[in-house]
């Protein structure tokens, strides 16, 4: 079944999200602690990578102007204000929408994993298709081995997700990460979405049935992050002239 | 007309309370509350076919706008607007239905109430998660969500029942 991709009746509308809005500023402090603390865990962790936070060893060396790095992704800070997460297809509101740069198809992701994509837009609200959906399929990587699959929900548990489509001929430790694979070019590739929790075989088949941890929650999910991949019209059109020809 | 400003009010009721009561309150995954069938139930007994669809798919269509769910609820409650007569005329008292009552527990009796509005009930929130997974692999899901959910969301209807109505005459 498609999702009609329309902003029109659902909470992206203007009337619809400024409502949830106002729920949003009461109900906002509940997570507040939990919260603030991941903010503060990603800073840490950002700022024990900034060069002015280190301490250099050679202080007379040379100083140059990077120009190996070009930036690839662009993100815009958003709020969730409405989120659902025991139906079988959950979306989240998000407080910002076309005027702050957000569109269709552009991933979501917070300081501790992935979130969603972005499902349809209005001028002020969006709302996102979150991994807590049947039909979500993002491609997903174990980090040791490299081996992915896609990302799956059974509607179940929301903490708990799988991924299809690896073969058994890979050993797959538990416990060990999950992250993103990047070949849509939606989110980069290495974004973490959670840790393998089970592996077992699937009778006939020769493909393993692996249990993931997300390794966020997504009930106390507030801040964040949309992510614009800059080069992405760059590759749909060069995987469209593979494709022709 | 004070009738018709009466259910225009319990229109709006009824949808902040399924909005931003009852969506809010997420217990489990086989738990959703959906007290909107309630609204549809207690609508008057001569109330034609037509407007009885009419009503609760704009009542459905309200309830999608502010819940994500693109149909689910309209299309939820035009059927069970659709199979309300049928089980209304199943369970009909011998001398044909009052038109000054209500379809309310208080005028209607308990054992009544619990039989038509407990299978409309279970009609409404089977359609509404066959509709929401789309898939009979999920038939067991289906049915674990959908007997905890229609008891419970009995329960709370009987409970705003008593709350906001009274035995009319």
């Amino acid at each position: 079944m498609t999702i009609p991709k329309s902003s029109y009746f659902t909470t992206a509308s203007y009337f619809a999200g400024s409502l949830f809005e106002i729920k949003h500023s009461i109900t906002k402090h509940f997570n507040l602690e939990e919260n603030n603390r991941n903010l503060q865990l990603e800073n840490i962790r950002l700022r024990s990578n900034t060069p002015s936070f280190l301490y250099e060893v050679g202080r007379d060396s040379l100083s140059f102007i990077d120009t190996s790095y070009q930036q690839q992704y662009h993100y815009i800070p958003a709020t969730v204000i409405n989120s659902t997460i025991t139906k079988r297809n959950n979306f989240f509101t998000l407080n910002a929408g076309s005027i702050q740069g957000l569109k269709r198809g552009l991933g979501v992701f917070s300081s501790n994993g992935i979130v969603g994509i972005i499902h349809a837009c209005s001028e002020h609200f969006s709302i996102v298709k979150s991994v807590l959906t049947a039909d979500i399929n993002i491609d997903v990587m174990i980090k040791d081995n490299g081996a992915f699959g896609l990302l799956k929900w059974d509607g179940k548990n929301p903490n708990k997700g799988e991924i299809s489509g690896i073969t058994n001929d890979i050993k797959i430790s538990t416990d060990s990460k999950v992250v993103t694979r990047g070949g849509s070019g939606i989110f980069p590739k290495g974004l973490m979405v959670g840790k393998v929790t089970e592996v077992q075989s699937i009778e006939g088949k020769s493909v393993w049935r692996v249990e993931i941890r997300f390794s966020e929650k997504y009930a106390a999910l507030e801040n964040v992050y949309v992510i614009k991949n800059l080069f992405f019209s760059e590759m749909l059109a060069l995987q469209n002239e593979s494709e022709g020809n | 007309m004070g009738r018709f400003y009466t259910f225009l009010f319990r229109f709006l009721l009824f949808v902040f309370l399924q909005v931003f009561i009852f969506n809010q309150l997420e217990i489990n995954p086989y738990i959703h509350i959906m007290v909107s069938p309630l609204y549809i139930m207690l609508l008057p007994f001569e109330m034609s076919v037509i407007r009885l669809l009419l009503v609760s798919f704009l009542l459905g269509v309200f309830i999608d706008a502010f819940s994500n769910t693109f149909g689910l609820h309209a299309s939820s409650l035009v059927f069970l607007a659709y199979i309300r007569p049928v089980v209304f005329r199943w369970f009909a008292p011998r001398d044909g239905y009052d038109n000054i009552k209500t379809p309310s527990i208080f005028d209607m009796g308990n054992r009544w109430f619990l039989i038509v509005f407990g299978s409309l009930l279970i009609f409404h929130h089977l359609w509404f998660f066959t509709m929401e997974s789309f898939s009979f692999g999920e038939l067991l899901l289906i049915l674990q969500k959908t007997f905890p959910s229609a008891l419970l969301s009995f329960t709370v209807c009987i409970i705003l029942q008593t709350l906001f109505l009274k035995k009319s005459n």
